[in-house]
């Protein structure tokens, strides 16, 4: 198979990144868009927890609920698509015939940064929905993700090695 | 001779004899160097010289 040029593993991997970039582009807008409305506008909290009985105050507090998570999964969405950046970016250099330009390291390293990052504020944001809303997180559980932990190793190994990629190249572009 | 001539007839491009000639180059190939000293008729120590500074580090990088 070709690694580079029309019905090649890069230009499978293109589409699949173009497609990404505007799916989490418009879903970004949606969410931010429905969780500030959320925030804004009054509404019955029941169109998300169908089986729940509110109270005035209690569906206030819901719908505080459902603003904050909406911004919270925006945020993630936000860095789910830093990451696509990247990558994208990653990718138009090695398409350009030049994977180890040195910008690929530091693009790398955001990737690993971002990675986690999210890794990270899940942990907090998990614990205050244990708080606010338990039956929630009974639904889809608590835990550390060791694989996202190896896959933020993965990328600044890379990262690494694009260091030394960028270096080697800098010395065969001095090497007459 | 002019840098041009001596370009073209060595294999190399201006800009990368000019490398050379500013002491920039990291490396230079034998094939390289066997050219120059055909045209020029010299040998590489007639080139080359060692100029006593503190040891260059592999991993320095300008662009990092």
């Amino acid at each position: 198979m070709r690694a580079l040029g029309p019905g090649s593993v890069s230009s499978f991997l293109k589409i699949i990144l173009d497609v990404a970039q505007v799916a989490l582009s418009i879903g970004l807008g949606v969410v931010t868009t429905l969780g500030l409305a959320a925030l804004i506008f009054h509404f019955d909290p029941k169109i998300v927890f169908q089986d729940a009985d509110f109270s005035p105050a209690d569906a206030a507090s819901a719908r505080r609920i459902i603003a904050g998570g909406l911004l919270i999964g925006a945020l993630y969405i936000a860095g789910v698509l830093v990451i696509v950046g990247r990558l994208r970016r990653i990718f138009s250099t090695l398409t350009a015939g030049d994977p180890f330009h040195p910008d690929n390291v530091r693009r790398l390293r955001t990737i690993g940064v971002v990675l986690a990052v999210l890794e990270i504020i899940r942990y907090p944001i998990m614990l205050i929905t244990v708080w606010l809303a338990p039956e929630v997180m009974s639904k889809s559980g608590f835990g550390m993700n060791l694989t996202t932990w190896f896959a933020v190793l993965v990328v600044f190994v890379l990262a690494e090695v694009f260091r030394e990629g960028a270096r080697l190249r800098r010395e065969a572009e001095l090497t007459i | 001779m002019s840098l041009t001539e001596l370009a073209d007839r060595v294999g190399v491009t201006i800009a990368n004899l000019s490398i050379l000639k500013t002491g920039k180059a990291r490396a230079i190939r034998f094939s390289t160097l066997d050219a120059l000293c055909r045209e020029l008729d010299c040998q590489p120590g007639d080139l080359v010289e060692f100029e006593p500074g503190p040891p260059i580090d592999p991993g320095d990088d300008d662009e990092e």
